[in-house]
């Protein structure tokens, strides 16, 4: 177990109190091994979100401790979780991925320039230039959002999380609003990373089409772990 | 819809609430405007009838030697006569000046004329004795028992005060009052507005008194005189009212763009609303009625907050300054219910124009659009080709008309021209705006980093409504700036008259020769800046009586450290420049006179002037001729920078005095010019800065809007690894970057205007004038909306940080 990407233990989540209160997460165990595709599914509501959420530290767990990259997220203050973010996690969400007023190549910069390094560094070059090379859209990059259709966008996402290099990269339901062919695209570039740069990928998605693609399936129901499918 | 609109504006009033602030200041503005112009109506016109009481006639404005004349006349034929009138006096304390122009009144002979009311003490008994204002008394600290030096030089007069008196109205009120007998020697400097006068107690017997003294008087019953007194009370109290209602009208119009712009900005956030309410059934008609409705119940609810608290305000502010000013005599606040209905109904009228528009887009929205899926990333509104090219071509025209205005110092011209500029500037806002962020963008990029560059980028997200926010900030900083350059430039022109006008700032002149010492004394005093001994000598000049003449001394002019401001008249060898106000009696400029200096005399001709005190003015040649040893008989000083033309004139006047020297305070007068035009800008600033108050409301406005509409995306941003002190910087500096586009653009356009305004108007009139641009004025105008940007973004900026990643995200 050396090569835990993340890890969960009895993580709980709820919201509200009195009559309104909901478990979202129930004490979730979960081992994510590094250099994996893991998807994690479930019906509505099952809590698959709020867990990658808390595994993202984009949200802060009821109780319980989640360990991302070797880090305890627990007791990380806003700012230190937003810095952990930017230098260890990568994200592609379903809608609002990209910054409109932006060109493709300056949204996938982003992170890293929010994060103060300089992109001449040889390797960061390197890196765009591949993940530009394996996503197909050098072509795209001085274009903005609005110019490039939704398959082209949810690359450019990839792009954007794969670039620095993370340990995890979070995608949650990325293909929610593609049609088939382009899911299955975006599909293939997600398990392309995994394959060809070593990355680690969770993804969240209700689709079992999506899931296919995954090396690992965590299923959740009601806020816990159901069943776990090794692909 | 009624539910519809119900909920609707129960959701969204928040979202109003600059909206609602816009209206509410400018409807406020209004009522403030109303209740003090009334309350400077009452103050003014409070009394204005008593100085009359008892009298049976009335002179309206006669010269002061008639008014002299009657006044002696009644006292012959037992009738009674008193002017209403003044004459400006230093008036001074143990060699300490109280007051460098205090107005010196008439306190009539007979007690029950006498339409002061007293105070403390009692009226003069006789000459040598005064009265002196309380409110005067108060500021000077005079008391009962002080003794008073009234004027300067030979025709000083010392009094004691025998008692404090208040004015009954505003229109005859003095700071001291003397008896006539003491009050004569002033005649040729008197003000008189009006003199009543007293007989039988019918009107044409008076009328026939007084046109056998003054045949052409303009004798008029005193009811007459009293409502003539009253309509120009109101007269001049409504020509400031609608200067104020101008500015009103300015800040209702930035209140419109503001408005305006947040209905296009919450219409266009619910235009999803609008289209599902098509898509179940509603009508276009009923969707517009229920957008109206809803501005309506806004513009209603502004009025009725606006008026309400304009009456506070206004009723506040009076009662305050009743308060604690009584000398600025306000009257009590009352406010005309018509002003109340016209200032609710310029609020309403406002909201429903400024709606008007965007509500007629709201028509357009297609059901179609409800089940698109979201397209919040979509780019902005392209700006119309037809828009930019009328823009240009109204620009253009505008600048021509400017231009021509300059050539032919045409006001209406001017008016035109400008004008134009302006509508042609924002109608190219949407191009011109986003522009220019984008060009300053690059130095927010350079100094906030990654920030900068998101912050400009959002702030030319939409130029529209970029355009419409810089707007409303343009029109203020536009007027603002304009008005401080002319003003600057005007001072200018004003500086270099009033240096011909006032050459000396302080002319101390004996009456005989002064003692060797006086020019180091006097120079050796604090404040003073540099002093040079005139040579001249006591005369006396045929028909004008007692004169000290004087000759420029050499250097005084272009010495070292100069006295004089200006030139003084150049004076052949043939000629006397006596001051103006010794003329008019008998002697006239272009008479010949003869001049007397002991044995010695000349006869020259005679020119008027003035600004070197109460002393002829000869050449030296001519002095020479008249007085071959000519010793020290004035002393000129020049002032510090910045020195206080009371607190010299004292320490000037403790020298001066006992060696009997008067004294010409140049520097005062100076001085109370630039006070006025420091008044007037600070005024104009001011009132100015209510529209640019609201203009700020609108910025915070559109950034709290835009806020809500990207909420997702400070989400998205605070996932990928933006700190919250990054997402507020990022707010700030788009704040920042519109406020001081805005103000920039405004600036040019300003001190264009006032350039054009300065060659157009102002160079003609006054020799020497030129554009002069406050250069620290419009640095502080920049860097004060470069703060109010910052402080208009810290509202929103604040919501925007709290915002948790995760909660943003699963928005909607």
């Amino acid at each position: 177990m050396t090569d835990l990407a993340a890890s969960t233990r009895g993580l709980t989540k709820s919201y509200g109190h009195g009559d309104t209160l909901v478990h979202a997460l129930r004490g979730v165990d979960l081992d994510l091994p590094a250099g994996r595709f893991t998807a994690i599914m479930g019906p509505s509501g099952s809590g698959k979100s709020t867990l990658m959420h808390c595994l993202a530290g984009l949200d802060q767990p009821t109780s319980g401790s989640v360990t991302v990259a070797g880090r305890e997220l627990a007791g990380l203050d806003d700012d230190a979780l937003t810095r952990f973010r930017r230098d260890h996690l990568g994200f592609v969400f379903q809608a609002f991925n990209l910054l409109p007023m932006l060109t493709a190549a300056q949204n996938i910069w982003l992170p890293t320039e929010l994060a103060g390094r300089d992109r001449r560094e040889p390797a960061l070059a390197a890196r765009f230039e591949q993940v530009v090379d394996t996503l197909g859209i050098s072509s795209r990059l001085t274009h903005r959002p609005a110019e490039m259709s939704g398959g082209q966008q949810q690359r450019v996402a990839i792009a954007r999380a794969l670039v620095t290099a993370p340990a995890i990269v979070f995608a949650d339901e990325p293909t929610g609003n593609l049609d088939s062919t382009t899911s299955a695209e975006v599909l293939a570039f997600l398990r392309r990373s995994v394959r060809e740069l070593g990355q680690t990928v969770v993804m969240v998605t209700h689709e079992t089409e999506a899931a296919r693609y995954a090396d690992d399936v965590i299923v959740l129901t009601d806020g816990q772990i159901a069943s776990r499918v090794a692909a | 819809m009624r539910t519809v609109l119900l909920a609707s504006l129960r959701t969204h009033t928040r979202r109003y609430g600059a909206a609602l602030l816009a209206i509410v200041v400018g409807v406020v503005f209004i009522v403030v405007t109303a209740a003090l112009s009334s309350s400077v109506r009452n103050g003014l016109s409070a009394g204005i009838g008593e100085p009359y009481a008892g009298a049976d006639a009335v002179v309206d404005d006669p010269s002061p030697e008639d008014a002299a004349r009657l006044i002696d006349a009644a006292a012959k034929s037992g009738a009674d006569a008193w002017m209403i009138g003044w004459t400006t006096q230093q008036v001074a304390r143990d060699g300490k000046v109280l007051d460098s122009s205090a107005d010196v009144g008439q306190v009539p002979d007979r007690p029950e004329r006498r339409w002061q009311k007293l105070v403390d003490g009692r009226f003069p008994s006789g000459p040598g004795e005064a009265v002196v204002d309380v409110n005067a008394a108060k500021v000077g600290e005079i008391g009962v028992g002080d003794h008073l030096r009234v004027g300067t030089g030979t025709g000083a007069l010392d009094v004691t005060v025998t008692g404090l008196v208040d004015s009954p109205s505003t229109y005859s009120v003095a700071s001291v009052y003397l008896l006539w007998s003491d009050l004569a020697r002033w005649t040729d400097r008197l003000y008189v507005t009006s003199l009543a006068w007293s007989g039988s107690g019918d009107l044409a017997a008076a009328r026939g008194a007084i046109d056998d003294v003054v045949p052409d008087a303009d004798t008029v019953a005193v009811d007459a005189y009293v409502q003539k007194l009253q309509k120009d009370v109101n007269n001049g109290v409504d020509v400031i009212a609608i200067v104020v209602l101008l500015f009103a009208a300015i800040a209702l119009l930035v209140a419109v763009l503001v408005i305006n712009n947040t209905f296009a900005i919450l219409f266009a956030q619910r235009a999803r609303d609008f289209a599902l309410l098509r898509c179940v059934g509603a009508t276009r008609r009923q969707v517009v009625r229920s957008v109206r409705l809803e501005s309506l119940a806004l513009g209603v609810l502004a009025a009725v907050t606006g008026v309400l608290g304009g009456l506070g305000l206004g009723h506040g502010l009076v009662a305050l300054v009743r308060h604690q000013w009584p000398s600025a005599r306000l009257g009590p606040a009352e406010v005309a219910p018509v002003w109340l209905i016209a200032a609710a109904a310029v609020g309403l009228g406002v909201t429903l124009v400024a709606a008007w528009l965007p509500t007629r887009r709201v028509v357009r929205v297609s059901p179609l659009a409800a089940l698109r899926p979201d397209d919040s990333t979509r780019v902005s509104t392209r700006t119309g080709r037809v828009r930019v090219v009328v823009g240009l071509a109204v620009v253009a025209l505008g600048l021509a008309a400017l231009a021509a205005a300059v050539a032919a110092s045409s006001p209406p011209v001017l008016v035109v021209g400008g004008a134009g500029t302006f509508v042609g500037v924002l109608l190219l806002g949407p191009v011109l705006v986003p522009g220019l962020i984008r060009t300053a963008g690059r130095l927010a990029h350079r100094a906030l980093g990654p920030v900068g560059r998101l912050a400009a980028g959002n702030a030319v997200r939409n130029p529209r409504r970029t355009a419409a926010t810089a707007a409303s900030l343009l029109i203020g900083v536009t007027l603002t700036t304009a008005v401080l350059t002319g003003m600057a430039s005007s001072r200018t022109a004003l500086s270099a008259e009033m240096d011909e006008q006032y050459p000396v700032d302080l002319a101390v002149t004996g009456t005989a020769t002064l003692p060797p010492d006086v020019v180091t004394r006097l120079g050796a005093i604090d404040g003073v800046d540099g002093a040079v001994s005139v040579p001249g000598a006591p005369a006396e000049i045929a028909g004008l009586g007692k004169v000290p003449v004087v000759a420029e001394p050499s250097g005084a002019a272009t010495g070292v450290r100069p006295v004089l401001h200006g030139d003084l008249p150049s004076v052949g060898s043939r000629q006397v420049v006596v001051p103006w106000d010794l003329l008019g009696d008998g002697v006239e400029p272009g008479d010949r006179v003869v001049v007397t200096v002991g044995d010695r005399s000349a006869r020259l001709r005679v020119v008027g002037g003035e600004g070197w005190g109460e002393a002829a003015l000869v050449s030296t040649s001519t002095l020479h001729r008249l007085a071959p040893g000519a010793a020290t008989q004035a002393v000129w000083l020049r002032a510090a920078d910045g020195a206080d033309p009371q607190d010299l004139a004292g320490s000037v006047e403790a020298i001066g005095s006992p060696v009997g020297a008067g004294l010409q305070n140049g520097l005062a007068r100076r001085s109370y010019v630039d006070v006025q035009l420091d008044v007037v800008t600070g005024g104009v600033v001011g009132l100015l800065g209510i529209a640019v108050v609201i203009a700020l409301v609108g910025i915070a406005n559109t950034l709290g809007l835009s806020v809500l509409e990207r909420g997702r995306e400070h989400a998205l941003l605070r996932a990928l690894g933006l700190t919250r002190r990054q997402v507020r910087r990022m707010l700030a500096a788009e704040a920042v970057l519109l406020a001081v586009v805005a103000t920039l653009v405004g600036t040019t356009l300003g001190v264009l205007f006032a350039w054009a305004g300065v060659r157009a108007l102002v160079e003609p009139a006054v020799d020497g004038a030129h554009v002069v641009l406050p250069w620290g004025q419009l640095a502080l105008v920049v860097a004060t909306s470069a703060l109010a940007g910052l402080l208009a973004a810290v509202v929103p900026s604040r919501r925007a940080a709290k915002v948790t990643p995760a909660a943003g995200l699963a928005l909607e």
